[in-house]
């Protein structure tokens, strides 16, 4: 995520179009597919089950977090448990306790002792997290 | 590389060595050259940056700064340099992945999976069987 003058420029999770917002911009509707993109930073604290989720900002599970579904961040912390494939355009850390089960596509995976990782990983400098990347073909059976 | 313990010895495989079969040690390996085959240690195994090794991986502690191709089981850690580039399955109850790195495969990483216990759920949760959430909400 960019960031020039209270500026960042994103891409858009589902049709990869680019975005220049305000550093301070909540959300904003993509001009490619004119679905709403959130681009706050977050932090999950309780059970959240979904068809999909998605946030150009950071993305932090808590502890007690869990997250069961398609999952297409900037960054993501796994503190808690997440279930579904994930990309991240920057980086997936999995902290000490932990657990994601589910494909990764990221350019930097990390994945602290104590944590647990279930699924294909597709991590690299090089791994740009297209969306048309077979990692992400698995959407969760969520409900 | 991580530290040799005290006292210990390694063997190197030198960056003008090519290695084909199957190789078993106890205490530490560096592999710097080419190696395909097997290798069966309770030991160390370090794939230096030059090296390029392709099979079948089952010791105690692996350290990939080269490139991989293959399976590795690992009784305690994986690690993963910048420069490492890694193309197989990986077990191993610790995975350390530096910036940089490259890994594409099937990961378990837990603290029982070389008991076989991740692979179980893995295959639950990908077929469609692991316990169900309750119902989805689109936002």
């Amino acid at each position: 995520m960019s960031k020039s003058a209270g500026r960042r420029s994103l891409l858009c999770p589902r049709c990869d179009a680019p975005i220049d917002v305000s550093a301070s911009t909540k959300s904003v509707p993509c001009p490619g597919c004119h679905r709403n993109i959130r681009t706050e930073d977050e932090v999950v604290n309780d059970y959240q089950a979904r068809v999909e989720y998605y946030n150009e900002g950071h993305v932090e599970v808590a502890k007690k977090g869990i997250i069961i579904a398609e999952v297409r961040v900037r960054n993501l912390t796994i503190k808690g448990e997440v279930k579904g494939p994930v990309r991240a355009r920057e980086s997936v850390q999995i902290a000490k306790g932990g657990r994601l089960y589910g494909d990764v596509v990221a350019p930097t995976l990390s994945v602290e002792e104590g944590a647990v990782l279930v699924g294909r990983v597709e991590v690299g400098p090089k791994r740009a997290a297209p969306l048309d990347s077979p990692a992400l073909d698995a959407v969760p059976q969520a409900g | 590389m991580p530290p040799m313990p005290p006292g210990g010895s390694e063997t190197v495989l030198g960056a003008d060595v090519t290695f084909k079969g199957e190789c078993a040690y106890e205490g530490a390996m560096r592999i710097e050259g080419k190696f395909d085959g097997k290798i069966t240690s309770k030991g160390r195994l370090a794939i230096g940056k030059t090296a390029h090794v392709s099979g079948e991986v089952t010791v105690g502690l692996v350290n990939v700064e080269g490139v991989f191709k293959g399976n590795v089981a690992s009784s305690e850690k994986i690690e993963l340099a910048a420069s490492a580039q890694m193309t197989g399955d990986v077990r191993a109850p610790k995975l350390v992945v530096a910036e940089g790195a490259t890994l594409v495969g099937n990961v378990v990483v837990s603290p029982d999976a070389l008991k076989g216990a991740g692979s179980v759920e893995r295959d639950a949760i990908l077929s469609g069987h692991a316990p169900q959430p309750a119902p989805a909400v689109r936002r």
